[in-house]
């Protein structure tokens, strides 16, 4: 069976060259998608995303790509703000529609500390899955001014500032991570690693 | 709060050079080796400045970036050059994470700071400070430590917040390559005046400098350069020191 990890390129996503270099230090296969037709050629989905939550529904609805997400079937991983727009609305620059995988909005961090929130931070998970395997306590990387609010899909939880919030989600075989494995060292590639290793389609 | 403790690579491609006071430049490696070595001792972020070619008003040299990012899995900051939105863009297309930004923003046109944190998100952008003190205030200096831009270091940190910048990365034309300590005033003054994370640089000489440092100004990070290139400490060294000196740090 193929194992084809496909990333979704929608213009605004900066970081698909990390992405891409983290899944083939796990072992995994990728393939950079700039058209909806090429999600035939993959097994499973990252949704990358850096930038404001306006901005990518708008590049992602330039590019065709809002009706072929919500219509598929294959796993998906949302990173940083790839997570942020499984949600319902956000609220960066004015309320923006999500893809609405998950019942969420997502607004600003509200802490008595410096936002954006940046540098390594333990996950404490709440509700283990496949992907966050073996992956409690470890550290990963964030950098992120907005968080995602949501009480039943939570994966993993995360303190900043005596704050804690949603750092990962998971609903059927939708998974979302604040944080970005491609920059969290050995930690975040074993998190790719288990995606890698999940079954397929449903 | 874990205090970031980052590799910073001042570059002369193409090698990593250790300035001296903002002047004599010494060799010490090439910008991917130097960056492997940093990431395997630890470090929370690389940080890779070309000091010389907004002065030289050379263009970017990507390939040795480029290189550089091949080699890690955290995050990577890039400056020196800067000068439009393409170059930000370039460079967050070869593995860039942060793109720092100074002497176009100051001596042509801030604007861009507002067009790049609305493209990339505020996270992507930041805007390095070189600050020299004068009697009563500090002013931001240009390409290097060479050029005054008559612009108030407090009122610049203000106007590039509000302009979107999303990390400040401060150095201190007076104290950088002289091992002698932080500027603690202008430290601590930079981090209470602006919300976002402050990542401070220039002057660590020993670990009790980054130590005082922190615990004076409260910074999100330092940078480190040259304790690191002579092999005087590793970032395992540092985190460990300031781990006993109850500093949390990651790793």
């Amino acid at each position: 069976m193929s194992n084809i990890i496909g990333i979704v390129n929608y213009g605004i996503a900066g970081n698909i060259h990390s992405i891409e270099k983290a899944i083939k230090a796990a072992g995994g296969q990728t393939l950079v998608i700039n058209k909806p037709e090429q999600f035939n050629n993959v097994d499973k989905l990252v949704l990358p995303g850096v930038g404001s939550f306006r901005d990518a529904m708008q590049e992602l609805s330039s590019d065709g790509f809002i009706e072929p997400l919500k219509n598929n079937t294959k796993p998906i991983l949302g990173i940083c703000l790839g997570m942020q727009i499984l949600s319902t609305i956000g609220l960066e620059y004015g309320k923006t529609k999500g893809l609405d995988f998950i019942t969420a909005e997502v607004k600003p961090m509200l802490v008595d500390a410096k936002v954006p929130h940046v540098g390594f931070n333990h996950i404490d998970v709440i509700n283990s899955n496949e992907i966050l395997e073996d992956l409690e306590g470890e550290e990963f990387y964030f950098m992120h001014s907005y968080e995602m609010v949501n009480y039943t899909e939570i994966a993993a939880l995360t303190e900043y500032a005596n704050h804690k919030f949603v750092s990962s989600v998971k609903k059927g075989n939708i998974y979302g991570v604040q944080f970005h494995p491609e920059k969290s060292r050995e930690a975040g590639v074993k998190l790719f690693e288990n995606f890698i290793n999940l079954k397929g389609e449903k | 709060m874990k205090v970031r403790i980052i590799a910073k690579l001042d570059v002369k491609p193409p090698y990593v050079v250790k300035p001296v006071h903002f002047e004599g430049l010494r060799k010490v490696g090439t910008p991917s080796e130097m960056a492997k070595k940093y990431y395997n001792q630890g470090a929370d972020e690389v940080m890779y400045i070309d000091i010389v070619s907004s002065l030289y008003q050379r263009n970017i040299i990507f390939d040795e970036i480029e290189k550089t990012a091949n080699e890690l899995f955290i995050p990577f900051g890039v400056g020196g050059a800067v000068r439009t939105i393409e170059d930000f863009s370039k460079l967050f297309h070869i593995g860039a994470d942060k793109v720092a930004i100074n002497t176009y923003a100051i001596q042509e046109d801030p604007s861009i700071i507002n067009k790049a944190a609305k493209i990339f998100g505020n996270q992507a952008v930041v805007v390095n400070i070189e600050a020299k003190k004068w009697d009563n205030y500090w002013e931001c200096y240009t390409d290097c430590g060479r050029i005054q831009s008559g612009k108030d270091v407090l009122e610049w940190v203000k106007e590039v917040e509000q302009r979107g910048a999303g990390e400040i990365l401060l150095q201190s034309v007076d104290a950088d390559g002289r091992n002698r300590g932080f500027d603690l005033e202008l430290c601590k003054k930079v981090v209470e005046l602006v919300d976002i994370p402050v990542v401070l640089t220039s002057g660590a000489g020993s670990l009790e400098d980054i130590k005082e440092v922190i615990e004076y100004a409260k910074p999100s990070g330092v940078a480190i350069a040259s304790l690191l290139h002579y092999d005087k400490y590793t970032i395992q060294d540092i985190k460990e020191y300031l781990r006993k000196n109850n500093i949390e740090v990651s790793g």
